[in-house]
């Protein structure tokens, strides 16, 4: 009787599983519910997990050793009704499977023992198709929303989004008057980039940013509202302020910051090249300068 | 029971060609035992080159045979096949003394060949050999679909994994149900 391969003794199974290809193992965990525990069992840690949404499919770009020279980069592309493994090598493989999205994502989650999508990024999709992407994404470490987005739909996306997210990472600048309300989501990380149109900023929205770490390039705010920002600071004795840092990379690189006009009126204390400013409560900000960032952080 | 004296000739240790007659170190004759497979043909092996096997260096170390012993005590492994035997003894042979080497690709091309020789290696211990047979299954569906390793490693499909599960719960019920009314005849 022919020898099938899952009948093997399991060490040898998990040898035979430790030298595949992840490509390979993620065809192999493909083949049955059996073949998708065994290659569960193998533990494989990869580096790069991310899932791209776009209308018409989800990317998962997978790596699991980056930055090495010998690296296998696979791009496993999920379609209506088939799917597409392609490694970086050239090689395609065609795969027929009655998948939902929803058992993709499942499936993907299962077989690098991940609890939540490490990373989501948010291409130029209708906002009908973002109505339903919460219905398969659970959770997610950190949400992209990519540059081509429209206002609209990065708008949409943060608000419905952000809430199952840690981080997010926003690459357009679609915020009028009302950037407040995208501050004040309770996130670990909410990065804000645009080269184009900057980020304008008040004392106020600073106020609202309810992120541990905020990073915004590149800020336009006035010294004015910098001083305001920390005079009212100061004044909040007891009151909770969540932020661990901000950091504003200024949108004119050749300006430099008029230090006079932000302390004025404000009493701090100079520790070598940073600025200490405690409250009555006991909190404390460090303020200094780094290139054309200027760096808040607040213990 | 026929004999074969596989590896004798690589087994004999190097003549040294420069030392002086009076440091060089007394001769040690190396010591063979002898293995059959299933098919009962009986292979000749140095000790050092079966130190490859975990299994069989362990039986040589707790037997404290004499070369007598071994020839009329030959290791019986009826549970591989001779042709696999062979392979495995020639490449113990092979590698006897040196460092392996970081591929092999003198291993079988054939699935069913491979397969018998991952058990064999995993029964009798050895190691290197075990992590090259590996390798080389895990080669066989090197960018292939779940439909092309299905066929190639013949994994069960779902339905054909659930009907062997009922099929054995089943089985296990009967024997239960067997041994049960063996015990109550028993005890009448």
């Amino acid at each position: 009787m022919p020898t099938r391969l899952l009948s093997l003794p399991f060490n040898d199974l998990e040898y035979v599983f430790d030298s595949m290809d992840v490509s390979d193992l993620i065809a192999l965990s493909l083949c049955s519910k059996r073949t998708e525990k065994l290659a569960k069992s193998t533990n494989r840690k990869i580096d790069r997990h991310i899932v791209y949404l776009d209308e018409d499919q989800i990317g998962f770009d997978i790596c699991e050793r980056e930055f090495q020279q010998k690296t296998e980069n696979i791009y496993f592309n999920v379609f209506d009704t088939w799917a597409e493994l392609e490694k970086g090598d050239g090689i395609e493989v065609r795969i027929e499977k009655e998948f939902t999205s929803s058992d993709w994502i499942a499936h993907f989650l299962s077989i690098f023992n991940e609890s939540m999508i490490p990373v989501l990024e948010i291409n130029d999709i209708s906002l009908s198709y973002l109505n339903t992407v919460k219905q398969f994404i659970p959770k997610c470490r950190e949400l992209r929303i990519g540059e081509n987005c429209s206002n609209e739909l990065t708008r949409m996306a943060f608000l419905k989004l952000a809430p199952i997210s840690d981080e997010v990472d926003i690459a357009n600048n679609s915020f009028e008057n009302d950037i407040s309300q995208f501050l004040s989501p309770n996130l670990r990380s909410l990065t804000l980039f645009d080269r184009e149109t900057p980020f304008k900023l008040t004392s106020v929205d600073l106020l609202a940013v309810n992120t541990t770490d905020l990073s915004v390039y590149k800020a336009n705010i006035t010294e004015k509202e910098l001083n305001r920002f920390l005079k009212l600071w100061m004044k909040g004795n007891h009151t909770f302020y969540r932020p661990e840092s901000i950091r504003l990379t200024l949108e004119d690189e050749e300006i430099e910051l008029n230090r006079q006009e932000v302390f004025e009126g404000v009493p701090y204390q100079t520790v070598g090249d940073k600025l200490r400013l405690k409250r009555g409560d006991g909190k404390e900000l460090i303020f200094y300068v780094e290139e054309n960032d200027i760096v808040f952080e607040f213990a | 029971m026929s004999s074969t004296e596989q590896g004798t000739s690589s087994a004999a240790p190097a003549e040294p060609t420069t030392a002086p007659e009076s440091a060089a170190a007394p001769e040690v004759p190396e010591s063979f035992y002898y293995v059959h497979g299933k098919d009962k043909v009986v292979h000749k092996v140095s000790a050092g080159a079966l130190q490859h096997s975990a299994l069989i260096h362990g039986m040589i170390s707790n037997l404290g045979y004499t070369e007598e012993q071994a020839k009329a005590n030959p290791f019986p492994f009826e549970n591989i096949d001779g042709d696999i035997l062979q392979m495995v003894v020639d490449w113990c042979n092979q590698h006897k003394g040196k460092p392996t080497p970081p591929e092999d690709t003198n291993l079988p091309k054939q699935k069913e060949k491979l397969f018998d020789l991952v058990l064999a290696v995993n029964y009798l211990e050895i190691k290197e050999l075990l992590t090259y047979c590996c390798k080389q299954v895990a080669m066989m569906v090197k960018g292939k679909s779940p439909e092309e390793i299905r066929e190639i490693w013949m994994i069960p499909t779902d339905a054909e994994d659930e009907a062997a599960e009922k099929e054995a719960k089943k089985r296990a019920g009967k024997e239960a149900a067997g041994e049960t009314a063996a015990a109550a005849g028993d005890a009448k």
